[in-house]
């Protein structure tokens, strides 16, 4: 059987190099990644890159650092598997492979002029951070801007001081929530669901931009709703296993649709009659 | 020349001339009625009259497990995308099957495009060979539309008792039958013996179900919410030999395997099943079609519903391998009866 | 790198999956530049009496005093792997816990039974956690060393939660109820790359069942190819029977 070498193939990851680590919390740990020659990933947010680490394998990780910011991009990696393991023992100056930026974002451009309410529970900051950051640079583009942000106990609070600098804005209203609270934990306590009601907006001109654990989609959906928010402004990024990126290897997908193609960020309208979106 | 002339007593020598030059692949017996592609010879071996084999030719195409990437850790992490590829001649492709290529070359084509696909593809002669009569119960080729030729072959085999007569359908097909000199010219006596088949199979193959093509799509998707896949849901045992022996399955896993030298390594694609026990888990380990009824339908939507939206196409040839090798008994045919009986 | 320390043990069992070891031809010297052999009864005479960082453990537990033995054993190693079909779903020797003890070991003792001390046939992880398995009877050496390399580096390896079948069907094989024979294929897990009906031969369930075997639609199989429950259910404990244990100690 021979053997050709295929250039541009779409499965070929760029060597990158980890520029520097910071360990987050037990099982999170931020990585800022620089592609070779120092290209931009030129990512929009939302959207999600496969990392390899050679002789483990591939695992899709969401991009973390906004747009804005060039040169390097983060993500920032819970340790639930083979590669994601593999992936913490790495440090600064160590090698991983990275192809993408895949699928659709969140599309700032559709999102610019509006008022926008973002609801993150545990690991959806990841992702959401990167379209945060890229509206705090580009603030006077965008409408009034609410975050809701929950986890399940205050140790699991991801970007901490990031988010004291979001919560110090004049131009940004931000309120925590933590299922379990411990004795210095100041803010709420409950489901982020509960934080909506109370949320003074205008529905037509706002955008809900939602993203966490599967359970959490259809109970803060079902307040954004109550809210009148329209289904085509709640934006949802889903969690899906994209093993090629490519739209081919079906791991990914939701009846017609590929997460990794036509999504991860889809607009509620788009998903709500597809059996198992959601 | 459009239509060419190969004497039965011919057919030895035009697999054995090719064989000598390059790989050939025809399907043999394999014993207990069933029968695979195999690598041959001369015409020895070849059973021209066979219900469609184990695996389709798709093994050809995209193999059961394919490198995409070799590497080395030990010189600053080199790697390389790889394909794997042959030169060769498939022989002895029926329309069922052709029309699984071509279902397969769409897939692969859409971008981003799967170059190890793409190349290996161009490295493949297929020469077609009609079905005269059913190969069995479980084929549903008139249903979908694939029981006469349709292209997706560079030379086409109808056999017409002492010759057979071959469409020759692009350059590479013609010079197949240049290099080997064994083909003959085609006269109108041959051509009207051909007619002749083909009107008498018109009386043969008949809608297998009863329903017309085009309602195919509109009754898959009145069926979302459908009984029929409870009932799937209980008999099914998720073995996955419905999507693997499948010539329009496609999807994969991805999986990375080192040298015991912990130095050298390679990336490589395995045939996956949406019907397997995890194929839509998430890392933190929820799955999203739990229920292998959820799974059978998404394998029924994936050949008639979602492919027309994309492609405006079946992804059911009609071929019958996932009722013949299902081990629950689940057919394909009885599926869509009873989408029918239920909708009706 | 310094070479991590392995160890072999066996408790109940033939010890025909150490063999497959000795049997690994040319393969075995690359694994030997990877790992340093400390103790292996059936190759070599050396004993250790220190701490090792990977145990391989054929058998399964039959005894008190097994027991006793694979807890110690655990508190000796950093890394347990259950080796072999006896080790990791009590395998073969789990038919006798289709019997009374009593009466087995009449039968197999004779007179002086109750000089023979007996229990349950177990897996080992119904006695000490396990970190890896290697199913199989016996074992399947490219999955050896597939789970040796994920023990190195210290990442987890998956058993392919899957039918035999899959591996079968992308083998090519014609299937074994064509041939008129009762397969385990489609309810045991994977991850031996059909390696029996490669060879001919069919498969006797050795890897343990899938996680989420369809009950009833095995009586759908068993009725296409006109098969008896007794006949699937002897050939079901062939290999499984520790699995009804393990049932009972869920419900508990």
């Amino acid at each position: 059987m021979k053997k050709i070498a295929i250039r541009d193939s779409e499965y070929e990851p760029k060597k990158s190099r980890i520029l520097r680590t910071k360990r987050m919390t037990a099982t999170e740990k931020l990585f800022e990644i620089a592609l070779p020659g120092g290209k931009s990933l030129d990512h929009e947010p939302g959207q999600f890159v496969e990392v390899s680490v050679f002789g483990v394998g591939e695992a899709p990780i969401s991009v973390s650092s906004s747009p804005t910011k060039r040169g390097s991009f983060e993500l920032c990696i819970r340790k639930v598997g083979r590669v994601t393991e593999a992936l913490h023992r790495l440090e600064a100056g160590d090698d991983v492979g990275i192809r993408g930026p895949f699928g659709k974002g969140f599309s700032v451009r559709i999102l610019e002029g509006n008022d926008l309410l973002f609801v993150a529970g545990g690991l959806g900051i990841v992702p959401l951070r990167s379209l945060i950051n890229y509206v705090i640079d580009n603030r006077r583009d965008f409408g009034t801007v609410n975050i809701l942000l929950g986890c399940k106990t205050p140790k699991d609070m991801l970007f901490n001081e990031e988010v004291d600098e979001w919560n110090k804005r004049l131009d940004v209203k931000l309120n925590c929530t933590v299922d379990k609270a411990d004795p210095a934990w100041k803010g709420n306590v409950g489901l982020i669901t509960s934080l909506i009601p109370g949320i003074n907006l205008d529905p037509d001109r706002t955008f809900g931009v939602v993203v966490g654990p599967p359970i959490m989609y259809r109970f803060v959906i079902k307040e954004l709703l109550a809210k009148k928010i329209p289904e085509r402004q709640i934006l949802v990024s889903l969690e899906r296993h994209m093993k090629c990126g490519l739209g081919k290897c079906g791991h990914c997908q939701i009846e017609n649709l590929y997460c990794c193609q036509d999504g991860p960020v889809f607009t509620y309208d788009k998903i709500k009659n597809l059996k198992g979106a959601l | 020349m459009q239509y060419a002339l190969l004497k039965k007593d011919h057919l030895n020598d035009f697999i054995s001339k090719l064989a000598q030059e390059q790989k050939v692949v025809a399907p043999v017996s394999r014993g207990f009625g069933q029968f695979s592609f195999e690598e041959v010879a001369d015409a020895s071996r070849i059973i021209l009259k066979h219900i469609p084999t184990i695996l389709p030719p798709k093994k050809y195409f995209m193999p059961q497990e394919e490198t995409l990437l070799e590497y080395n850790l030990s010189e600053g992490q080199s790697m390389e995308a790889v394909v794997e590829c042959q030169k060769m001649v498939l022989f002895g492709v029926h329309t069922c099957d052709l029309a699984g290529i071509q279902c397969l070359n769409i897939a692969f084509s859409e971008r981003p495009k799967d170059f190890n696909y793409l190349i290996r593809k161009n490295k493949i002669a297929i020469v077609g060979l009609e079905c005269n009569d059913y190969c069995d119960e479980y084929a549903s080729c008139s249903l979908m539309d694939n029981h006469f030729p349709n292209g997706g072959y560079d030379l086409f085999f109808t056999d017409l008792g002492d010759f057979f007569i071959v469409h020759v359908n692009t350059q590479l097909g013609d010079e197949l039958i240049e290099k080997t000199k064994v083909f003959e010219r085609a006269d109108k006596s041959h051509m009207d013996t051909l007619a002749k088949m083909r009107e008498k199979k018109r009386g043969i193959f008949k809608n297998e179900v009863d329903i017309d093509h085009q309602e195919l799509e509109p009754l898959f998707k009145k069926s979302q919410n459908s009984k029929v896949w409870d009932e799937l849901n209980k008999r099914c045992v998720a073995c996955a030999n419905c999507t693997n022996v499948c010539p329009s399955c496609y999807c994969f896993d991805v999986t990375d395997e080192l040298q015991l030298d912990l130095k050298h390594g390679k990336r490589y694609r395995r045939w996956d099943s949406c019907q397997n026990e995890g194929f839509a888990k998430v890392s933190g380990g929820e799955s999203f079609r739990e229920k292998r009824g959820e799974r059978q339908k998404h394998r029924y939507y994936r050949k008639f519903l979602y492919p027309m939206a994309k492609f405006a196409r079946f992804f059911c040839t009609g071929c019958g391998r996932c009722s013949r090798t299902c081990m629950a008994k689940i057919n394909l045919k009885e599926t869509i009866r009873s989408l029918i009986t239920e909708k009706a | 790198m310094k070479k991590p320390k392995v160890a072999f043990f066996d408790f109940a069992c033939c010890e025909g999956c150490q063999l497959q070891i000795a049997n690994m031809g040319e393969l075995l010297l690359d694994v030997l530049h990877l790992i340093e052999v400390v103790e292996f009864r059936e190759v070599m005479s050396e004993k250790w009496d220190k701490d090792f960082d990977i145990a391989i453990v054929e058998g399964s537990i039959t005894t008190e005093h097994a027991v006793e033995r694979i807890k110690k054993l655990r508190e000796r190693c950093k890394v347990l792997i259950a080796y072999g079909a006896c080790a990791t779903i009590g395998g073969i020797n789990g038919m006798k816990n289709n019997f009374d003890l009593d009466k087995i070991r009449q039968t197999v003792y004779g007179k002086d039974y109750k000089y023979f001390a007996t229990i349950k046939t177990q897996p080992l992880d119904a006695i000490v956690k396990v970190d890896y398995y290697i199913n199989g009877c016996p074992v399947y050496i490219p999955e050896v060393v597939k789970v040796l390399k994920a023990a190195l580096a210290g990442l987890p390896y998956a058993v392919p939660d899957y039918s035999v079948c899959v591996e079968c069907k992308l083998a090519e094989n014609v299937c074994m109820y064509e041939k008129g024979v009762t397969c385990m294929g489609p309810i045991t897990r994977a991850g031996c790359n059909s390696w029996c009906i490669n060879n001919g031969n069919l498969c006797y369930g050795c890897r343990g069942m899938v996680s989420n075997p369809n009950q009833n639609g095995a009586k759908d199989v068993m009725e296409k190819y006109h098969i008896s429950v007794d006949a699937i259910k002897n050939k079901m404990d062939m290999y499984n029977t520790c699995r009804e244990l393990k049932d009972e100690q869920k419900k508990r």
